[in-house]
């Protein structure tokens, strides 16, 4: 159990290829981390780093208030599961396991009892005499999670650990991961490229581009307050919509004006931009498909044409085209329309929609930050 | 001529493609050549700097470095064990002291004689006591040219020994000025075993490399710069001595005989002619054949693919020299083959397997199928079963009979997958002594290319040359290593060109 | 022609071409086993037969008999045979040793060297290694291991440069996931408990294959043994010593004896590389092609 702290690491490859550009993260003792962002992000090189997998080539790591840079990946107290879980083929699932611990030169009965305990929690008692080409996928997540569970490290790193799992085992291992914390109660690192993964896990989460960190926060803070445009569309499914647009100010009101439509900014949102003194003019307007609905009568309301109607069950996404051609998202509640309805919803049907205030976010259409960060 | 972009190439018919293609080489040749002469200037120009920044780092540490750093200037690994590390500063410490005695003891004269490579040859003395002549040697050139390598490869691990020395004051005075603690002696060894374990895989192996092959290439390049041969062995009759491009100009001139009536040029021409036309059927008569023979044994419906591929694997078992030598006498002008045929009265003369130019070349090229195939087939079998099934498939759906199948998925795949094999079999067969040396020992003799550097037949190869030239009367050592280098001249430029043209290294990823 | 026996014609058409094309491979896969095999039956008849000693018209011989063998155990047969096996064995282990190390720290340490290193050795490869022959042969005479001390020359010289052939096992090594080897040194192992706990037990194949090319090896080297104990007979290998066989002057007494020489030099290593074939072949499709 311990707390982590990167200061200004940087991964310079031998080709000058800056992989890592100045991490700074402290990471409490105990807590559940997780960094996510598309592939070549530098993600898993910084946990590459944590472990000392990778030399840092700028910067410290500290694992418990001890800087590790020159410490071997065994000396620095951090269990690891990797993507493709990485068992040894040669040895049983027990010997799988208990690897670490004969390195150790523990007695074989501790082994025995850490084995075994480890393998009861995880559900794969009955195949501790199996090789690891004997098991299916998830089996081998398991064990892959066991032997990073008997080193009682004081970090636990995890990367990518579900990518190879297909969809359904997905969801499953992810809620035993989190009961898998429950019982372990030591210090997470875990990095995906699943936002859904980073959302359901994290007790934060550290979105990572181009080697550069873009927002750290709680679920609910990158969710509903994204500090710029990328993390805006990287978080969400389906993701945000972008619309360029101008932001008018009259008689101290702001107004949004996408596609013609002048709709006002009320409530937070409204007094937030009077407070950062927002200067009317161009700006992106980013609303999620789950925030638009379609629009009641009477309403200010941006005409478009339905382009493709995808059922998801207990949603309708629905892909339509405003008047000057931009493509939105929109995402709405299969119960909240009737039957006549939805049957109405076929490719070129003519509609309305509309969003409200809160919906809202702006973003400088240059430094593509959010106006009210 | 025009230059297209993507797409208008990809609407060109498929001979058009070609000559743009070929045309596009040359295009690019004076490009190539310009980034050529741009990197050796920047790789200089670095170089340089690189140098100039040791430099700096040397003076700086001087200057700035407290007085144990200043010490290990002159003595080192001081610094290392006035700083508590005594293994690294002993070994430092006993390095420098085994250079010293060794350039005292002899390293100073072999370094000193290396530029005449000796001046006393054997002299003939009169012994009072015995009251005769006897010879007395002096200088040893062979040994002088081979200790005075020696000493400067000593000499410049011995630089970079004082340089990693350097560095380490440095080093630990920034650790210990950062409060830190250095690596004890027990840290050291463990760490050979750790994270510096690849040094400790690395010692022997490199050592050897580095005595029994390094060392020895660099002797004998140099040896192509005097004139060491029989008649100057360097020691008990004549010294040698440097005699610059001398050899060069005689390999490559075409003035002067080599006693058989032809310049050492033509025969060189000669010879490196076949060779090259040598390495060339060798290398894709086998692949051919052998990527036909997998194909059969793999093909549908045939049964006990095994025993055939065992059969075929037997003559890989068998010692080439077993097979080559017994083959050889097979076909000889009084062997079985002429016996039989001449017993059965099918023909008179026997046939001249070995003794005709045109016969003798064809039937290695034979016989080198016969040894060959069976290797090839291993190869490919491999790599044709890993050809994914989907993609003939898709191609008969498509309606692609059986021969453009072949052509246009079982080869450019193969081809693709096996093209450094195929370079390195080419270069590989260009020095292929064992079948050339065992079987016809370069016969049919060539007179007019035969002479003081030993006979020349039709069917040597360079590497049997220089053989031949090394173990001939004169033993034209120094003749013998202007061919290795022209050889090595040869495979590199060939391989240079191929690396750059292989589909393989440049686009790593298509077909994975 | 009409329409329903051109459909007839077009539905025979798969099974009957397949079954003649089937029947000429079969022929063809006929022939080339038996020109494959020819010479090595002749060898083995040729070497029991008594009447002649010298190459005849005829591969079935008239009278029968081992005198050929005999004749080899009274020879320096036993002394070359012997050399030769020893020369196997000890280049077998330590070849082994040295081009695993070499090829596993390519495959798996990232050092500064590592690039340059390999470009060097490339570069190395392309000189004819018959160049080095003139100076080699003069250092081990230097050291006193030539002619009838050539067997541990030829060794020492053998090995010491068998580094430059990591190219097939470090196929291998790169084909075994890189994470392995860090799962293990997260695990605790140090790299040499990763090499020896990890990678040993699954490079079984290439391990095998490459004690068995290296023991295979010294069978054919026939130049630079024939330099090393050139003139005497009791340095010689099996391949210097039996070529001496075949020259001229010898071989009208000799040939028949070379046969029976050939046998016995093949059968055992024949045996050896059959049993073990599965990884020679895994060796040669994994490693050889990429290299």
């Amino acid at each position: 159990m311990a707390s982590v702290k990167l200061t200004d690491v940087k991964k310079i490859y031998d080709n000058k290829v800056v992989a890592v550009h100045d991490f700074n993260l402290e990471i409490k003792d105990k807590e559940f981390v997780v960094f996510v962002g598309p592939s070549g992000c530098g993600k898993s090189t910084t946990l590459r780093m944590i472990a000392g997998l990778e030399d840092i080539s700028e910067g410290t790591v500290e694992i418990d208030g001890e800087v590790v840079n020159d410490l071997q990946p065994k000396d620095r107290g951090i269990a690891m599961v990797f993507q493709n879980y990485a068992l040894y083929p040669h040895m049983s699932v027990y010997d799988n396991i208990a690897f670490s611990l004969r390195l150790q030169k523990m007695k074989e009965d501790v082994i025995y009892e850490k084995v075994t305990n480890a393998a009861q929690i995880l559900g794969i008692t009955e195949y501790l005499m199996r090789k690891p080409r004997a098991l299916s996928g998830g089996q081998r997540q398991r064990v892959a999670i066991g032997r990073a569970m008997v080193r009682d490290s004081k970090v636990f790193l995890m990367d990518e650990p579900l990518s190879n799992l297909d969809a359904k085992l997905r969801n499953q291992m992810r809620a035993e991961i989190i009961l898998l914390r429950q019982k372990l109660n030591t210090t997470f690192i875990y990095v995906t490229h699943d936002q859904t993964e980073a959302m359901t896990l994290g007790d934060r989460i550290v979105i990572m581009k181009d080697g550069y960190i873009k927002q750290v926060g709680t679920p609910a803070e990158v969710f509903e307050m994204p500090k710029n445009l990328f993390v805006a569309e990287f978080i969400g499914a389906p993701k945000m919509n972008i619309i360029k647009t101008n932001l008018l100010l009259e008689d101290g009101k702001y107004y949004v004006t996408p596609f013609g439509a002048k709709l006002p900014v009320e409530g937070e949102k409204g007094r937030m931009l009077s407070e950062k003194h927002a200067k009317p003019g161009e700006i992106l307007l980013g609303v999620r498909p789950e925030h638009i609905h379609l629009a009641h009568p009477g309403e200010t309301a941006i005409p478009c044409k339905l382009v493709v109607n995808e059922m998801m069950g207990s949603e309708l996404h629905l892909h339509v085209d405003t008047n000057d051609g931009t493509r939105l998202i929109v995402r709405i509640p299969t119960l909240d329309l009737d039957n006549s309805e939805r049957n109405a919803l076929v490719s070129g049907h003519e509609m309305h929609i509309s969003f409200e205030g809160k919906a809202m976010h702006f973003f400088d259409p240059t430094t593509e930050d959010n106006l009210l960060v | 001529m025009k230059q297209y972009s993507d797409l208008e190439f990809l609407r060109l018919s498929k001979w058009h493609r070609f000559t743009y293609k070929i045309a596009a080489f040359f295009r690019g040749i004076p490009k190539a050549i310009a980034s050529l002469f741009w990197t050796v200037v920047n790789l200089i120009k670095t170089g340089c700097k690189k140098v100039a920044d040791e430099f700096m780092d040397i003076v700086t540490t001087f200057t700035k470095g407290d007085w144990k750093t200043k010490v290990s200037f002159v003595v080192m690994g001081f610094g290392n064990i006035a700083r508590g590390q005594i293994l690294r500063g002993l070994l430092f410490l006993a390095f420098e002291a085994v250079f010293i005695v060794y350039m005292f003891a002899g390293g100073g004269y072999w370094l000193s004689m290396l530029g005449t490579l000796g001046i006393q040859g054997p002299t003939q003395d009169y012994d009072p006591l015995l009251d005769a002549y006897t010879t007395h040697y002096h200088d040893n050139s062979f040994k002088i040219l081979l200790y005075g390598v020696l000493t400067i490869f000593f000499i410049i691990a011995f630089i970079y020994t004082w340089r990693v020395n350097v560095k380490q004051n440095k080093l630990s005075e920034q650790i210990i000025r950062s409060g830190k603690k250095l690596k004890s002696g027990k840290d050291d060894l463990r760490s050979l075993v750790d994270d510096q374990f690849h040094k400790t895989l690395l010692a022997l192996p490199l050592t050897g490399i580095l005595i029994f092959t390094v060392m020895p290439i660099v002797f004998m390049i140099l040896v192509a710069f005097t004139n060491y041969d029989g008649a100057h062995n360097g020691y008990s009759n004549n010294l040698f001595t440097w005699v610059g491009l001398d050899n060069f100009n005689t390999l490559l001139s075409w003035q002067g005989g080599n006693g058989g009536g032809q310049s050492y040029s033509a025969t060189f021409g000669e010879i490196l002619t076949w060779t090259l036309i040598w390495a060339f059927l060798a290398t894709f008569t086998n692949y051919f054949l052998g990527m036909f023979v997998a194909m059969m044994i793999n093909k549908k419906g045939i049964k006990l693919k095994k025993l055939w591929r065992t059969i075929l694997v037997l003559t890989v078992a068998i010692p080439q020299f077993i097979s080559l030598l017994y083959v050889s006498k097979m076909f000889a002008r009084n062997g079985l083959i002429n016996l039989a045929l001449m017993d059965l009265g099918w023909i008179s003369q026997p046939l001249p397997f070995w003794e005709d130019p045109t016969w003798a070349r064809v039937s290695v090229i034979a016989i080198n199928i016969w040894i060959g195939i069976p290797y090839l087939m291993l190869i490919t079998t491999g790599i044709l079963m890993n050809i994914p099934a989907d993609l003939y498939e898709s191609a008969r759906i498509d309606g692609a009979n059986g021969w453009q199948q072949y052509t246009k998925i079982t080869l450019p795949y193969m081809l693709f997958i096996t093209g450094p094999y195929l370079l390195t079999s080419f270069t590989g067969n260009m020095n292929n002594f064992n079948v050339i040396y065992l079987l016809t020992g370069g016969a049919p003799t060539n007179p007019a290319a035969s002479g003081a550097a030993g006979s020349v037949g039709y069917t040597d190869l360079l590497i049997t040359w220089l053989f031949k030239i090394t173990t001939g009367a004169e033993s034209q050592y120094y003749l013998a290593s202007v061919v290795g280098i022209m050889v090595f001249v040869v495979v590199a430029v060939i391989s240079l060109v191929v690396y750059n043209v292989l589909p393989s290294i440049k686009n790593e990823e298509d077909y994975q | 022609m009409s329409k329903n026996e051109n459909t007839l014609k077009r539905h025979m058409g798969l099974k009957a071409a397949n079954r003649i094309s089937n029947f000429f491979v079969y022929l063809l896969l006929i022939i080339i086993s038996v020109v494959w095999l020819i010479p090595f039956i002749f060898i083995v008849l040729q070497s029991f037969r008594v009447e002649s000693t010298y190459q005849v018209g005829y591969v079935i011989p008239q009278q029968w008999g081992f005198d050929n063998y005999l004749k080899l155990w009274n020879s320096d047969f036993k002394v070359w045979y012997l050399n030769t096996f020893i020369i196997a064995l000890a280049s077998a282990v330590l070849i082994t040793v040295i081009q695993l190390c070499m090829s596993y720290t390519l495959s798996r340490f990232r050092f500064k060297m590592r690039g340059p290193l390999m470009r060097f050795m490339l570069i190395l490869g392309m000189f004819p290694g018959m160049l080095t022959m003139i100076i080699l042969y003069r250092v081990l005479s230097d050291l006193g291991l030539t002619q009838a001390n050539a067997v541990p020359g030829l060794i020492l010289v053998g090995v010491a440069s068998s580094g430059m052939g990591y190219y097939v096992s470090k196929g291998f090594f790169d084909t075994i996931p890189k994470s392995l080897d860090e799962a293990a040194r997260v695990d605790g192992a140090t790299r040499f408990q990763v090499l020896y706990k990890i990678i040993l037990p699954l490079a079984k194949p290439i391990v095998i294959y490459t004690i068995l090319t290296a023991f295979m090896g010294p069978w054919g080297d026939y130049v630079f043994a024939r330099y090393v104990a050139f003139g005497t007979s009791s340095g010689y290998n099996v391949a210097v010593g039996m070529y001496s066989w075949l020259t001229n002057d010898q071989i009208a007494r000799m040939y028949t004896t070379f046969c029976a020489g050939g046998v016995i030099v093949a059968i055992p290593v024949t045996i050896l590389f059959l049993c073990l074939q599965k990884y020679y072949v895994e060796g040669v499709t994994g490693g050889a092609v990429k290299g």
